[in-house]
């Protein structure tokens, strides 16, 4: 290559370059509230199940529609996110709950509550099919509530615990937001630059393997 | 304008694939050594662009800059495309790794259709280039939009609503892009003409 042609080719990587820190600047400078990608997070207190969704960087989902699947994939019940994107529901069943987000757009997520999490829901103590719900609903309410049984202490106590965490979940929610860190896209950069040099010594050895072959003419 | 795993069913996903791994043939074969330098650099610009978000509303969009990707590249937006997202898909979870295939198809293909359509406009004088380069920008987006839509067709409602609704969201995000797309031409045409298409 001429010399011209080198400090051109020169000029045009680092102005490359400058439009890739450029770009990296507008990351660091715009508001950090990047989002793609929607994730919800549920947890149990009491009889109820609590959901929150957000996008990736903190901003709620409002509007978006929560279906909860039991460990069948049966459809239990259907509900939208309120402006805080949050949506509660009464345990609908005593089966691991696999509760999904549709955020639209293509926007998804998913969250997946265990049975053993659904242990203190006050009620049955036996592992009920959803066919048994409103069975079990009815039983709830006849309930004798003057009754010590240690049974009722054990639900009161889980009342206490599940009052206490409370605050302690919405931490969790908080520190679950995992945004795209600096090293992450680093990273991404370095695979693609890494690429690049394979496919540029590809090139060469293919080069060099050409010219030998002229050489040795 | 990724898609996320578990929304689309097994056919779109599978043809998705399918149109990704051809396209990205074609893109492969026309990406000679010469222009793999611009094309690691256009693709680390697309990995960063998803990070520049744009708020609108109740949603958030980001931007996406497979106009100028097309316009330079042309069919090997489809494998610099493909490398972005998975590495996106990896590293920040953006979209899916089962949905690769159809957000390279959704970001990609519109990339291509611009760069035919508009790939002649930008050599002229500027008069003509830059409004092209404009319209390359953002229609790159608008087509995307649609083509999300069409995804989204088998499995939410009707295409209609919501391709409409995805492309009222990503409306400032054309605009942007459109402009975006525009200062880098007429930057490119004073500095390395050559790197634009015929």
């Amino acid at each position: 290559m001429s010399a011209t042609r080198l400090t051109r080719y020169g000029m045009c990587c680092s102005k490359g370059f400058g439009f890739m820190l450029f770009m990296m600047a507008c990351v660091v400078w715009t508001d950090p509230a990047m989002a793609h990608r929607s994730t919800i997070f549920a947890w149990v207190e009491g009889d109820r199940v609590f959901t929150e969704s957000k996008f990736s960087g903190g901003k709620r989902v409002r509007e978006g529609d929560v279906i909860v699947y039991d460990s069948e994939g049966h459809q239990l019940l259907k509900g939208k996110t309120d402006d805080k994107g949050e949506f509660s529901f009464e345990v609908p069943a005593k089966t691991s709950l696999k509760i999904v987000l549709m955020a639209g757009m293509g926007h998804g997520g998913e969250w997946t509550i265990p049975v053993s999490e659904l242990e203190g829901v006050a009620g049955a103590q036996v592992e009920i099919t959803p066919s048994q719900n409103t069975a079990r609903k009815m039983t709830e309410k006849q309930r004798d509530v003057s009754h010590l049984s240690s049974n009722e202490i054990r639900l009161t106590v889980e009342e206490a615990v599940d009052k206490k965490l409370k605050p302690v979940m919405k931490i969790l929610v908080e520190l679950r937001e995992n945004r795209p860190t600096f090293r992450d896209i680093f990273g991404g950069i370095g695979y693609i630059l890494g690429l690049m040099g394979v496919a540029a010594y590809v090139n060469y050895r293919h080069k060099s393997a050409e010219i030998d072959g002229k050489e040795t003419d | 304008m990724h898609i996320s795993e578990g929304i689309l069913s097994g056919p779109v996903l599978i043809s998705g694939i399918a149109l990704a791994a051809a396209g990205t043939a074609i893109g492969l074969k026309k990406l000679d050594y010469e222009r793999i330098p611009r094309a690691a650099i256009l693709s680390a610009s697309f990995f960063v662009a998803s990070l520049i978000h744009v708020p609108i509303g109740p949603s958030s969009v980001h931007l996406i800059l497979n106009g100028i990707v097309g316009l330079i590249l042309g069919w090997g937006a489809f494998p610099v495309i493909l490398v972005a997202l998975m590495l996106q898909a990896m590293l920040f979870q953006f979209g899916g790794i089962t949905t690769l295939g159809v957000n390279t198809v959704i970001m990609a293909l519109p990339a291509v259709f611009c760069y035919y359509l508009f790939g002649r406009l930008v050599s002229k004088r500027p008069r003509i280039a830059l409004p092209a380069a404009f319209a390359c920008g953002a229609f790159s987006v608008f087509f995307g939009a649609v083509m999300v839509g069409l995804a989204l067709m088998f499995t939410e409602e009707n295409f209609l609503k919501a391709a409409y609704l995805v492309v009222i969201t990503y409306l400032p995000v054309m605009i942007i892009e459109g402009i975006i797309t525009a200062f880098c031409v007429a930057f490119l045409k004073k500095v390395q003409p050559d790197m634009l298409p015929e």
